[in-house]
């Protein structure tokens, strides 16, 4: 069950970039750049506006929640005294940003991997079936976010922090997901939010 | 006939007696900065003579930083050209005095707004720009989360400024020791910490940032969120004219409130079509806020379209895209984990 629904997860990822993409669809295919097996180099080093800090954060929200902004590419856990501890993070595409309230229902270590058809079609590189560990791109923890097909989850491609180019799901290096795994509780409230609309 | 010829000196006489305190009050307050600025055809802004982030000269003489571009908001707000802004490089101790001879329309130069300040100079700081405030950087391998946890360190800090006194107040207050390490020079102090001799270092938290890049290994340290000191840093105009205080605040508030808004440089065409009220209101679709002003019907919309929303402002100058890159903190808006706040324009 739990390969399932990460297989769901890249996949939506996979098609909503062939969809955002759809310019450069003729001459290139739709590729999300998942490289599976990779065991990303542990000498990365994130640009400082990415690293896990304590800063002034006010809201009404109580110590322990999980609040993400998309805009900023940041995910604050919720501190008390007017604090929270800022961990960067690589969200969905633009078109494939949401917001609200969730739970996390599930946490999962180092999370197994199982392309769908649909992904090994147009990737046809990918494993059929990868079991967790360092080259997974799900990275070394996952936490589930409601009934969706979100989650927040680590990655082997550190690089992509600060980016946008899932379809929903946040990623967190594989030591600041790490991290947050272990202050978060299955039933933790997640705030998502995104830029308004005009 | 007599009281007719004796009630014509009277009212002349009145007529003279208001016409010389009009002029007096003219001479000593200035109500028409607007006027010369437009007549003149550019603003003039008092800014720092060269502080990363926030306003510094490139070796051709082209300033950026965020109170730079602030400045450049206002000539884009009356002009419809952010290059109608000329920068005065003033020095801290003369700053207030230039701005009331009027040397400058402006001063947008990280001045902490203060009542002394409004009350000495016969000035008025319309809204906070920055919230800045006096903090402290600790070496990453410290683990530190708090000032509070900074009980028995070395303190280094530069003589003789108010954040020596703050230091003192602030350990005082909670009951902490600490020992000081006091040096003259700021670039003395920062060698005195980079070399090892204290735990901590003092200073305004945009400071602590810009001094961070001056270190051997600037990602080996951390600056804490707490803040000991407050030091909102704001634009500063004369008072008494009120137009021009207007739209000094007001340029400010409609950054903020297109960040709020989603209104940026990128999809400010977009932003014109919007049907959103409060949308329609900033663009100058609805109301007629910048005509109130003085200005155009799309004042708000040349801002963002040619410098840009307050975010804009902040990431490119002092945040994200900057080599400073400072937490948004406070200075984030209201309603994302910050204090900034701006009345809404309706």
């Amino acid at each position: 069950m739990a390969g399932f629904r990460h297989l769901i997860c890249i996949t939506t990822t996979a098609m909503a970039l062939a969809l955002s993409s759809a310019h450069s669809w003729a001459q290139q295919p739709e590729d999300p750049g998942d490289q599976p097996g990779l065991v990303a180099d542990d000498s990365f080093e994130l640009d400082p506006e990415w690293h896990k800090q304590i800063v002034y954060y006010r809201t009404t929200e109580p110590p322990g929640t999980i609040i993400i902004s998309t805009t900023e590419r940041h995910l604050y856990l919720v501190q008390p005294g007017g604090r929270a501890i800022r961990y960067g993070i690589g969200v969905g595409r633009d078109g494939f940003q949401w917001q609200g309230l969730l739970n996390i229902t599930k946490k999962a270590e180092w999370p197994d991997w199982t392309p769908p058809p649909e992904m090994i079609a147009r990737q046809p590189y990918l494993p059929r079936f990868m079991a967790g560990g360092p080259g997974n791109p799900l990275g070394a923890r996952a936490m589930y976010l409601g009934t969706t097909v979100y989650r927040i989850h680590g990655t082997n491609q550190p690089w992509t922090i600060g980016t946008k180019i899932s379809s929903g799901c946040f990623r967190l290096v594989n030591t600041d997901v790490a991290d947050l795994y272990d202050r978060v509780p299955v039933g933790t409230k997640v705030v998502v939010r995104q830029k308004p609309e005009l | 006939m007599m009281r007719t010829f004796w009630g014509g000196l009277l009212i002349g006489l009145a007529v003279a007696v208001l016409v010389a305190a009009a002029a007096v009050t003219y001479e000593v307050y200035d109500t028409r900065t607007l006027k010369r600025t437009v007549r003149r055809g550019e603003v003039l802004c008092g800014v720092n003579t060269g502080l990363p982030g926030f306003s510094i000269p490139d070796d051709k003489g082209n300033w950026s930083g965020f109170d730079v571009d602030f400045c450049r908001a206002v000539a884009a707000a009356i002009f419809d050209d952010p290059s109608k802004a000329k920068f005065v490089p003033l020095d801290a101790n003369e700053r207030f005095k230039e701005l009331q001879s009027r040397k400058v329309d402006i001063l947008s130069r990280n001045s902490t707004w203060s009542m002394s300040r409004e009350q000495n100079y016969d000035l008025y700081f319309p809204a906070v720009a920055y919230y800045d405030g006096q903090g402290f950087m600790v070496p990453r391998s410290r683990k530190l989360e708090s000032a509070l946890d900074l009980s028995g360190s070395n303190v280094c800090v530069q003589d003789a400024t108010t954040n020596a006194l703050n230091l003192a107040d602030y350990f005082r207050a909670n009951n902490m020791k600490y020992e000081e390490v006091k040096l003259n020079r700021l670039e003395d102090v920062v060698n005195a910490y980079d070399s090892g001799k204290c735990d901590t270092f003092t200073a305004d938290v945009s400071q602590l940032y810009a001094l961070r890049l001056k270190l051997s290994k600037p990602n080996d340290h951390d600056i804490l969120p707490d803040l000991i000191s407050k030091e909102p840093l704001a634009p500063v105009v004369r008072q008494r004219d009120d137009d021009w205080m207007m739209i000094v605040k007001w340029t400010l508030y409609a950054m903020i409130n297109a960040e709020e808004l989603g209104v940026s440089s990128k999809n400010i065409d977009e932003a014109l079509k919007s049907k959103k009220p409060d949308v329609m209101r900033l663009v100058g679709n609805e109301g007629s806020f910048g005509e109130d002003l003085g200005l155009s019907k799309d004042w708000a919309a040349r801002i963002i379209r040619r410098v840009g929303n307050y975010g804009e402002v902040y990431e490119r100058n002092i945040g994200s895209e900057s080599a400073l890159k400072i937490p948004r903190g406070m200075n984030q808006l209201w309603n994302a984990g910050g204090i900034q706040y701006a009345p809404p324009i309706r």
